[in-house]
């Protein structure tokens, strides 16, 4: 296949704008776009619920420095359809942009509860940067919260909520962090969530009505819940619409191999694509993963082989006063052993070994200061054997 | 080319090591060290460093 000429990027996040430097370190000296709907340059997503959201003096968290790709941004437009027989992205505006390499990242959205009801429904989530700026300046007033989702972005929401003086109650299926970090490190999490003042319901289901006061939440059980402030957090949806009749498609997810090819000229990276795990093909929407895929895409569109961006996830997540830091794909399953630290003052550095397939151990460490690559090193099979 | 480093927004990840073990590590306790911060421009080391500023969460590094 020749080098491509005139590259496109679909997506303006950190995958998307990744990829567009390392084509240029890698040599790409030809035409290149990124376009995406957002208004703003990439940021980062994770410090949206964390240091943007809990800290009062952390507005800039989630600034990123300048991209180096010295290519067109087209910023706050979208694309709308592409048509891979004549290598065209249709955008939102009527324009189109011709490639002859294509970069898909266009990221997820946040799922709603009151999914096709958005404009009845007082639903707050946090996806974006407007997002963050909405909630934070809600969350000023010290409403009472009701938070839906207890996976890691429902928890550090209510963290955040709790930290800034609301009542806050944490709607969960099953046990917080359950499904993500497993039996252990969840119950340590819920213990300290607790202790701050969190109040967990579990519940089996839940979904969302206009009230006199308001939005309300109302639980497969039957019991209702009120605040002046409600918040989902129920997962993500990758935003694959535009694809439609791409072709591209399987089963409405975009599949990418573990170099980030779609396809003969188009690459895919990010939390948008679909690629192999040891727990099978699906997203990885973690920050790391979604830099190490997009150097991969990147590499693999201008031809070279062998580049994977395969590696282990990096996972953390700050809340209710504990860190922690996670290297292996989640969920975090079965029974860890402890490398080091203190389980009775809450620092404890925990593995994971999979017996049967060593790409699938983990390694995480609670309230316990370790760099990455050392992090890293004891998952690799000669540190587990 | 300089790396800067914005030490109050380091939380110690380093994902930078991984990418420019040459030119910083994290010492023993969690601390960012710059064991180079010049680099000549459209070097395999401005390169790294490059890598590194773009894989911080937090934005801890620049490249100036």
């Amino acid at each position: 296949m020749s080098s491509p000429r005139r590259v496109v990027v679909v997506g303006g996040g950190i995958a998307g704008v990744t990829a567009a430097d390392a084509l240029r370190q890698n040599g790409f000296d030809g035409d290149l776009t990124i376009v995406g709907d957002e208004r703003y340059p990439a940021y980062s997503r994770p410090a949206l619920s964390k240091a943007l959201l809990r800290d009062p003096d952390g507005l800039t968290a989630h600034e990123l420095p300048p991209a180096i790709h010295g290519g067109t941004e087209l910023r706050g437009l979208g694309a709308v359809g592409l048509d891979v027989d004549a290598r065209m992205v249709l955008l939102d505006d009527g324009g189109r942009l011709a490639y002859d390499g294509l970069v898909i990242a266009t990221g997820c959205r946040a799922r709603r509860l009151g999914e096709g009801n958005e404009d009845a429904l007082d639903e707050l989530t946090l996806r974006t940067i407007d997002d963050a700026w909405r909630l934070r300046a809600r969350v000023a007033d010290r409403p009472s919260v009701v938070v839906v989702g207890g996976g890691p972005l429902g928890m550090e929401i209510a963290s955040s909520c709790v930290d800034n003086g609301c009542d806050v109650t944490l709607v969960s299926q099953g046990p917080p962090l359950l499904a993500q970090l497993g039996r252990h490190l969840s119950g340590v999490f819920r213990s300290a969530a607790t202790a701050r003042g969190l109040r967990v319901v579990e519940s089996a289901g839940a979904r969302l009505e206009r009230g006199d006061a308001g939005t309300r939440v109302v639980l497969a059980e039957g019991d209702v819940l009120e605040a002046a402030l409600v918040v989902t957090a129920i997962g993500d949806r990758p935003n694959v619409e535009w694809l439609g009749s791409s072709g591209l498609l399987d089963h409405g997810a975009l599949v990418a191999d573990a170099a980030g090819r779609v396809c003969p000229g188009i690459v895919a990276a990010g939390d948008v694509a679909s690629v192999p795990t040891p727990h099978g093909i699906r997203r990885v929407p973690l920050w790391s993963s979604a830099i190490d895929q997009a150097r991969a895409a990147a590499a693999s569109l201008l031809g070279f082989e062998g580049t994977s961006g395969d590696h282990r996830p990096y996972f953390w997540t700050e809340q209710f006063g504990l860190s922690l830091k996670a290297v292996g794909h989640l969920p975090l399953a079965g029974e860890p052993e402890l490398v080091d630290g203190d389980p009775a003052e809450g620092r404890m550095l925990l593995r994971w070994s999979s017996a049967h397939d060593v790409s699938d151990s983990a390694v995480a460490a609670l309230n316990y200061r370790i760099p990455i690559p050392r992090l890293r090193r004891l998952c690799e099979p000669a540190a587990a054997g | 080319m300089r790396i800067e480093l914005d030490r109050p927004r380091c939380e110690g990840h380093g994902l930078c090591e991984e990418e420019a073990p040459a030119l910083l590590h994290l010492d023993d306790d969690g601390e960012l060290v710059l064991d180079r911060d010049e680099v000549a421009e459209g070097s395999p080391e401005a390169v790294a460093a490059s890598a590194a500023v773009r894989v911080c969460p937090v934005a801890a590094l620049r490249l100036a």
